[in-house]
């Protein structure tokens, strides 16, 4: 199993966190205390009840680890292939709302 | 806690440790060892060292030498008289000699780890009572000891007690295939010989069907250009139509072999339709070749990148657009190929629906995912895999809907889930769904029908639809059940109920999901003892590579197995605590021996080009 290469796996920390955003297939959450943002699928959250902005969730994590200092260069150039196209999409967006 | 004759019974091959102190010379007994199922805890917590330690058929009659604290293991050294192991295997006689028979066995679903371990320190007292309700011991812990499932002994499975009836055909549907070698571009769209031309142009079409799709590009890639980079595949569909006016199931269905519609997609800002971290990159090494829902390989895909409206990628209606406007293209294809000529027709397959009465009757019952945008399905459209006629399964509110194998396998699910590539059920997948087919075609079961249910967000609305499910599958007084679901996530929770609301009415139902390391179940109760793991990845993850680890033949023969074994009432064995593949295999091999056939594995990730990716993340 993978999680033998984390050193601190089982520091297990209970989190809270405050809904920020809901559309119709994820959930925003900002980490109280000012701890970071997370966004993850609807059907990776478990709600009694309709999930809305404002709501407080709950969690057990750990710290997050760095698995080694490789860079994997597949994932950089699906960044930067990925950032490079958004840049022209936004261009080409711009460009049409002048044109009109 | 001490355990009783049975326990110790059941747990003969077990470490035989004592549960409270013991003073030497006694003769150890049931009541003085420790139940085996907590063990796994205490040893993670190394609180309990197992080395060494004589199994519980061993100590029990022999002498204790020496007086031992709780919690001892016994070795050889603090026992007189221990007996001689005997092997599992002699145990389990009934596998070696019933080749005949058709019982088996099938995988694990590992259970979740989340059970932490309760510890509980009185330095000194008087008069303390401790009341922990069962449940307050956690999901996790609890729910391993009662969920899993895993070998069991291939015992005869009694041959049907009611006399078998006559086979009865239901329902026939013809598939007449037409084979497809070069996709090509073209002033109409056309099929020539082999050759499918698309009309150029066709682009200005899709994008206008939709007002929320701003963008479209159309791309014919061929074995040559596999190794082409892709955006997220969000479907892949077979191309298909009706002969005349007959329904899906029904009548006479035209396809294309070679060839698929595979559908990818971003907003206005480059943002993926539905994406939640990479799984883009080059489509040789991002697709799982051959799975139900994905492209053989081989094959031509007919690829189209949609761009709709900024930010609407994350709402329902920015999917269903795409979806909509690409089923454009296809709808155009399926229109040439109503007025193709019966020379052209490469292959006729003819599906029957068989009914036998007298055989044990079961039912399949598929959760698909209903919480919204990416995790919804059209169901029941007109044309196989088209739009039009169809319903939302989230609008339909995730009632279940009972359809007839025939109409799985005639493409009556349009998959708009798009989330988590390797556990997704694309278009595809229900129509070629291998469980489906399996269990329509063994000999010896009675398939009634495919229950779908979709999987709501909201826990509330989960048992609301899992209730329904359990009465929809009393009506059908079925002796065993299939209940399956894609990916991984709340939706287990309407999984395990699902599974229980069928239970409770005594009915045998085996459980089918991706689980393995990730996927681990967070709930379980009592009537999830015969699971079948889907995972297919070598370290039991989610692994990015599309289809990896969907229902495939070899699970769909497992489950089988497991519940005519079940369905004859025969013990499938509790699974591990952990996610162990063994099981899997062992399993592979009991039914093996018992059918007398080969059953042959579907290959993993570790088949295709090692992307840098998988080298360094995860293998």
């Amino acid at each position: 199993m993978n999680n033998e290469r984390l050193h601190y796996g089982d520091r297990i920390i209970y989190m809270e966190g405050i809904v920020v955003d809901v559309d119709d297939c994820s959930i925003s959450v900002d980490l109280k205390g000012r701890l970071g943002f997370f966004k993850a699928p609807k059907r990776m959250f478990i709600c009694d009840t309709e999930p809305k902005v404002g709501q407080e969730i709950g969690w057990n994590m750990s710290f997050p680890e760095q698995l080694g200092p490789e860079v994997n260069e597949k994932y950089v150039s699906n960044i930067e292939k990925e950032r490079r196209n958004q840049e022209k999409m936004r261009r080409q967006m711009e460009n049409k709302e002048v044109s009109k | 806690m001490s355990i009783t004759a049975e326990t110790a019974k059941a747990h003969a091959h077990d470490p035989a440790v004592l549960c409270c102190r013991a003073e030497g010379g006694i003769t150890i007994e049931p009541a003085n060892l420790e139940d085996p199922a907590i063990f796994d805890d205490l040893v993670d917590s190394g609180l309990l060292n197992l080395d060494g330690c004589l199994t519980i058929e061993e100590v029990l009659g022999a002498k204790l030498k020496e007086t031992c604290d709780s919690l001892c293991p016994l070795t050889a050294d603090k026992v007189e008289g221990a007996k001689a192991p005997t092997t599992e295997a002699e145990e389990a006689p009934a596998e070696a000699e019933a080749p005949a028979a058709p019982a088996a066995a099938p995988a694990a679903a590992p259970v979740a780890a989340a059970g932490g371990t309760l510890r509980i320190h009185i330095g000194e007292g008087k008069d303390i009572n401790l009341e922990i309700p069962v449940g307050a011991l956690g999901n996790g812990g609890a729910a391993v000891a009662e969920v899993p499932a895993a070998a069991v002994a291939a015992g005869a499975a009694a041959p049907a007690a009611a006399e078998a009836g006559e086979e009865k055909v239901v329902g026939t549907l013809t598939r007449k295939h037409f084979k497809i070698t070069e996709v090509k571009r073209g002033p109409e769209t056309k099929i020539e010989g082999t050759t499918l031309y698309i009309r150029e142009g066709i682009e200005q079409e899709v994008i206008d069907n939709q007002e929320l799709v701003k963008d479209f590009h159309l791309e014919i890639i061929t074995p040559e250009n596999y190794h082409t980079y892709s955006e997220t595949i969000m479907d892949v569909q077979p191309i298909a139509t009706k002969e005349g006016d007959a329904d899906l199931g029904t009548g006479v269905t035209r396809v294309l072999d070679g060839v698929v519609m595979m559908l990818t997609g971003t907003d206005e800002g480059g943002v993926q339709i539905g994406e939640f971290g990479s799984s883009e990159g080059y489509l040789d090494e991002n697709i799982m070749w051959g799975r139900p829902g994905c492209p053989d390989k081989g094959e031509i895909f007919i690829k189209g990148n949609i761009v709709i409206q900024e930010k609407t990628n994350m709402e329902r209606r920015g999917p269903m657009a795409a979806h909509t406007a690409f089923d454009v293209i296809t709808q155009e294809i399926r229109e040439v190929m109503k007025e193709l000529d019966e020379s052209l027709v490469a292959e006729t397959q003819e599906l029957k629906q068989v009914r036998r009465p007298g055989k044990k009757k079961v039912v399949i019952v598929k959760e698909i995912m209903g919480q919204g945008a990416m995790h919804d399905n059209f169901i029941l459209p007109v044309e196989p895999v088209g739009i039009l006629g169809a319903r939302a399964n989230v609008d339909l509110g995730n009632v279940p809907v009972c359809v007839s194998p025939l109409e799985v396998l005639d493409g009556c699910i349009h998959a708009l889930t798009c989330i988590g590539p390797a556990s997704k059920e694309m278009s595809r997948h229900y129509w070629r769904e291998p469980l489906v087919i399996e269990t329509l075609h063994d000999p010896e079961v009675d398939l009634c029908g495919v229950v779908f249910v979709g999987s709501p967000q909201i826990n509330a609305e989960k048992f609301y639809v899992s209730k329904r499910v359990g009465h929809t599958v009393e009506m059908m007084d079925v002796d065993g059940a299939f209940v399956t679901t894609e990916g991984f996530g709340n939706n287990h929770i309407d999984f395990a109920s699902h599974i229980e609301q069928i239970g409770m009415r005594g009915v045998p139902t085996v459980g089918m999901s991706y689980c393995a390391v990730q996927g681990a179940l967070v709930v379980g109760n009592k009537y999830m003892t015969y699971m079948v793991d889907n995972n297919k990845s070598e370290s039991g993850i989610e692994n990015e590579v599309l289809g990896c680890n969907t229902l495939c033949e070899e699970d769909a023969i497992r489950a089988l197995a497991m519940l005519k074994t079940a369905m004859a009432g025969e013990e499938v064995k509790a699974a591990e605590r952990k996610w162990n593949p063994n099981v899997k295999s062992t399993n592979v091999e009991l039914i093996e021996g018992a059918y007398g056939k080969k059953v042959d594995l579907v290959e993993n990730e570790q088949s295709l080009p090692m992307s840098q990716k998988r080298k360094e993340k995860y293998d």
